[in-house]
């Protein structure tokens, strides 16, 4: 299964673009395909078969070769197959699949149509690692796949400066994580090797050996467990864009949109989930920290919200979304309900999967032009589109009445609010943190709903505003972009044009040129299968899984709580509350949406805040560049001209000396390297033979 | 030490050791480059009766046919295709490296002689094992224990061949 | 061969080791330097094999280990061999290139690497 997409991923970079030659791009889409689509069936089959076990040993460790092997440690490599790792595997195979379609009709007209397919193989084979690795060590080898794979596709069209730029981003802030994961996995390391009971073995790391020590670990050290689940969440924050990490995300928006879709929607956002879901022991040895990344994802998921508002471009409104949505999954694992956040995590896999490839469509079929105060009355033109749009809006929005259906979302937001705001725990002056982040959770649902009909309306409804108002440009958005990022904008005077290619960007790569007579038309059949595929699951997905708690009862073995903790009852009003909060987002955005000002000069001031973020990328960037470059400047002028200057050119006087002087034994003449060579040999020999005696 | 016997095994053991001794000198010391190569050829032929002494029989056999059959054939054609057999061309000039590398041919020949050897002068019992030398024990071997590296070195000769080609073709 | 000791094998190995350095470092003819590698070669397969003969000498009793590590000697002389295959057929290979190219082989005329 896991072989699959890395044999795709290893046929297509070795032989890709000489397939394309041959074969033509339909073959070579046909071959991205099949791998994970294979390894979606496959998935599946497991999935049935471990259903099939009986609940409490549905955990199967298929083991590999060693993988590494080195004096005192030993680590397997180990593949997991436990329910929590088939419905990730499932959502990556199944939606990956989805979303691979899709990008065969999107990617159509690009040029490098096999690198494409390479780094999406190779993005889903990363990822099915991160899931299924049965240690921590091949969870953190598919983690930094993953984080490659995103750069390399976000700057997919690596000729445009501000994609170049906004992958670097994504990089740049994804170490951030890494740094927290990192010390995160050392510290547990260290914690469970001084505390183990026994020797450690060959599986040490392995996670059915590591958990239970750790917990045993962690109750013996409960001021380390917080530090560690502090450093774990830094990762966890890092991978899935929260607050304050969450700013590469947006500019993440510059890769092609099916990217956008599998990686910052469905699959590579969620790998945080997993890592607090994988251990959470950790999480429930340490309530602060569980309080904490509540009430982070609760602000990450207002602060979100509110910025979506002002974003005129689709797929940074999807964006801002997709970290409002993070948010609600950190609140419900903040409050224990792990289970919920891997609910989500499939729900919104399915929706927010189905509303980028809906925008994807959008903006193949408006000559690539995306922002949407040129769009309006797209329902005439692309029917299938907006129907499944609407869908997804809908699922989003978490509409629903309560006891009889609801939109996917409908289900999951409740389950990850209902721990939330159950808490009676009143630890913040008698009111109970986690109760005040679910009632910020249930205000963001209204805030959900209303940007989300925004949306749908700007899009789809309305005149047809590409006709009758001058198109507006959208280089005011790449323009306070550059501002805002000094730091990366010196990859202008890269002397070598190592990032940038100096050819002139090809007509195909970016078309923006939206005219006033363009027609907009439907999109082929590749691409909107898909989004039937996912409006039905967006539609029907929540109700089943959530029948009878069916996933609930499926993720007990993995992430049921193993200590004492036990998240709280859900208080019986949300659903009704949860209903209304997603109507009444409806309404608001409507009213919103009749009330837009397409000129951004019209706009109020507090939402061109919301526009720039709150001016929180231009803080942090302004803080870490510029107080970096200043730093920079001091190290220049006083050690860097001062010490290290004079040692460096003094040690390069020496070693030219002694070049110089060495440079008449390198006569090119292989005797004499030989007879040097066996000089060394017999002294070296002498020494062993006859000095080492003594 | 103790005092070592005179055996007939021993005198034959001199006798071919001798004559690989003198053969192996004759490579080097010969300034025509065909009656090296006999010479190798000849050290080549006497190192696999060694080897059956040593109860290597198939491994004798492959030094005959790999090594004085084929490697060896493959070194009179290059001289052959070179012309280099008349010294015309190469011309032994005196130079500061032949008394050097002499000297240190020696030096080490001594050192390891002296330092390596006599221990092992009193070591004249054979292993008790005796058809571990037989095609039979060594192809079980080889594609059991040693089946991976095995098919290493069958990549390793193919490259080997494929580089070839490439070298000596004139033309791509 | 009862009563040769392992010293008569390993100091003709030796010897032909020590023959083939010196016929590195004074020939010129780099198709000569070629043989005393192959001689270099042979050498060390003979110490292998003298060494796999003589293993175990000091105990009568036939181990597993005592058998796996008799092999072991004589695998690595078949993949001295291989390789040398490989590096004769290359080698020549390229002796002919360069032959063909400067219609001449004299090692020390060939410093086209110097800095």
């Amino acid at each position: 299964m896991l072989l699959l997409p890395i044999a795709g991923f290893l046929l297509l970079a070795l032989a890709g673009s000489r397939l394309e030659k041959m074969l033509g791009k339909r073959a070579v889409g046909a071959l991205a395909v099949l791998p994970i689509a294979v390894a979606f069936g496959i998935t599946s089959y497991l999935t049935q078969q471990l259903a099939g076990i009986d609940a409490a040993h549905r955990s199967i460790v298929m083991s590999g070769p060693s993988w590494i092997d080195i004096m005192g440690l030993r680590i397997p490599f180990e593949l997991l197959v436990d329910p929590l790792s088939m419905t990730m595997s499932l959502i990556i195979t199944g939606v990956g699949s989805l979303i691979f379609l899709y990008s065969t009709g999107y990617m159509g007209a690009e040029r490098e149509y096999s690198r494409f397919f390479t780094y999406m193989n190779l993005f889903a084979a990363a990822m099915l690692l991160l899931v299924l690795g049965n240690n921590l060590l091949l969870l953190f080898v598919g983690w930094e796949g993953v984080g490659l794979c995103s750069y390399l596709l976000i700057g997919f069209w690596y000729k445009d400066l501000a994609n170049a730029k906004a992958a670097n981003k994504a990089f740049v802030v994804n170490r951030i994580g890494d740094w927290g994961l990192t010390l995160g996995l050392l510290l547990i390391t260290a914690l469970v090797a001084g505390t183990t009971r026994h020797v450690p073995d060959a599986r040490y790391l392995s996670y059915d050996a590591i958990l239970p020590e750790l917990k045993i670990a962690l109750e013996r050290h409960p001021d380390m467990a917080t530090l560690a689940a502090f450093l774990l969440f830094i990762g966890a924050a890092g991978k899935s864009a929260q607050f304050p990490l969450y700013l590469w995300l947006p500019d993440a928006m510059a890769g092609p949109t099916p990217v956008s879709a599998l990686i910052h929607a469905a699959t590579m956002v969620t790998s945080g989930v997993v890592l607090l879901n994988r251990m959470h022991v950790v999480f429930e040895s340490a309530p602060l920290a569980s309080t904490v990344i509540c009430g982070i994802g609760a602000f990450t998921a207002l602060f979100a919200a509110l910025i979506a508002f002002g974003q005129t471009d689709i797929k940074k409104v999807l964006a801002y979304s997709t970290v409002s949505q993070l948010g609600f999954m950190f609140i419900g694992c903040g409050a224990g309900a792990y289970w919920a956040g891997i609910f989500h995590v499939t729900t919104h896999a399915f929706f927010k999967a189905l509303l980028f490839l809906g925008a994807g469509a959008v903006i193949h079929a408006m000559s690539h032009n995306q922002d949407m105060r040129n769009y309006g009355n797209l329902k005439k033109y692309m029917p299938i589109t907006f129907t499944t749009m609407v869908i997804g809006t809908l699922a989003i929005s978490a509409i629903g009445i309560p006891g009889v259906f609801g939109f996917a979302g409908f289900y999951s937001k409740e389950a990850l609010l209902g721990p939330a705001l159950g808490d009676t725990n009143g630890d913040m002056g008698g009111v109970s943190a986690l109760a005040l982040s679910g009632q910020i959770g249930l205000f963001v649902a209204v805030l959900t709903a209303a940007y989300m009909m925004r949306l749908t309306w700007l899009t789809f409804f309305g005149k047809e505003r590409w006709r009758t108002q001058p198109i507006v440009a959208e280089d005011h958005e790449e323009g306070a972009h550059e501002d805002a990022q000094p730091r990366l904008a010196t990859l202008d005077s890269d002397p070598y044009g190592f990032f940038l290619s100096s050819e002139p960007k090809s007509v195909e790569e970016h078309d923006h040129a939206l005219t006033s007579d363009h027609t907009p038309k439907e999109v082929s059949p590749s691409m909107w299968l898909p989004l039937v595929v996912l409006a039905v699951l967006s539609v029907g997905g929540g109700y089943v899984l959530e029948n009878n708690g069916l996933l609930e009862k499926w993720l007990q073995p993995s992430s049921a709580p193993v200590t004492s903790f036990v998240p709280a009852e859900a208080p019986s009003w949300l659903p009704m509350v949860s209903a209304g909060a997603g109507l009444l987002g409806l309404v608001f955005g409507l009213i919103v949406a009749n009330a837009e000002k397409f000129d951004l000069a019209k706009w109020s001031g507090l939402r061109l805040w919301a526009r720039n973020q709150f001016g929180f990328d231009e803080l942090m960037t302004n803080f870490a560049v510029q107080g970096g470059s200043e730093l920079a400047v001091v190290l220049d002028e006083g050690v860097e001209v001062g010490l290290i200057d004079r040692i460096v050119n003094g040690s390069a006087g020496v070693a030219a000396w002694i070049g110089k002087v060495l440079s008449v034994a390198q006569r090119g003449l292989v005797r004499s390297y030989a007879v040097l060579m066996l000089l060394g040999g017999i002294a070296i020999l002498s020494y062993m033979m006859l000095g080492g005696k003594h | 030490m103790n005092d070592i016997q005179i055996t007939p095994e021993l005198i034959l053991f001199c006798g071919l050791a001798g004559i690989a001794a003198l053969a192996s000198l004759g490579v080097v010391l010969f300034q025509n480059a065909v009656r090296s190569a006999l010479c190798l050829v000849l050290n080549f032929f006497v190192l696999a009766i060694l080897y059956f002494t040593l109860n290597a029989q198939m491994l004798g056999i492959t030094q005959i046919v790999v090594y004085t059959g084929a490697i060896m054939v493959l070194f009179l054609f290059v001289i052959m295709l070179l012309n280099l057999g008349s010294a015309r061309l190469l011309e032994e000039k005196w130079d500061i490296k032949k008394p050097l590398g002499a000297v240190f041919g020696i030096a080490l020949a001594t050192l390891i002689g002296s330092q390596m050897l006599p221990g092992f002068l009193s070591r004249t019992h054979v292993n008790p094992l005796s058809d571990y030398g037989t095609p039979q024990a060594l192809g079980r071997t080889i594609f059991t224990e040693y089946a991976v590296p095995f098919e290493c070195i069958s990549v390793l000769l193919l490259v080997g061949i494929v580089g070839s080609i490439l070298l000596a073709k004139r033309k791509i | 061969m009862n009563g040769v000791p392992l010293a008569a094998y390993l100091g003709l190995g030796l010897f032909m080791f020590c023959v083939g350095i010196v016929g590195v470092i004074v020939r010129r003819n780099p198709i000569v330097i070629f043989m005393c590698v192959e001689l270099m070669l042979n050498a060390a397969n003979l110490t292998f094999l003298s060494f796999a003969r003589y293993r175990i000498a000091e105990s009568s009793r036939v181990t597993i280990e005592a058998e796996r590590s008799v092999m072991a000697g004589q695998m690595m002389v078949i993949f001295v061999m291989a390789v040398a295959a490989a590096e004769v057929a290359v080698g020549l290979g390229i002796i002919m290139t360069i032959f063909r190219s400067r219609n001449n082989v004299d090692v020390d005329e060939l410093n086209l690497l110097r800095g």
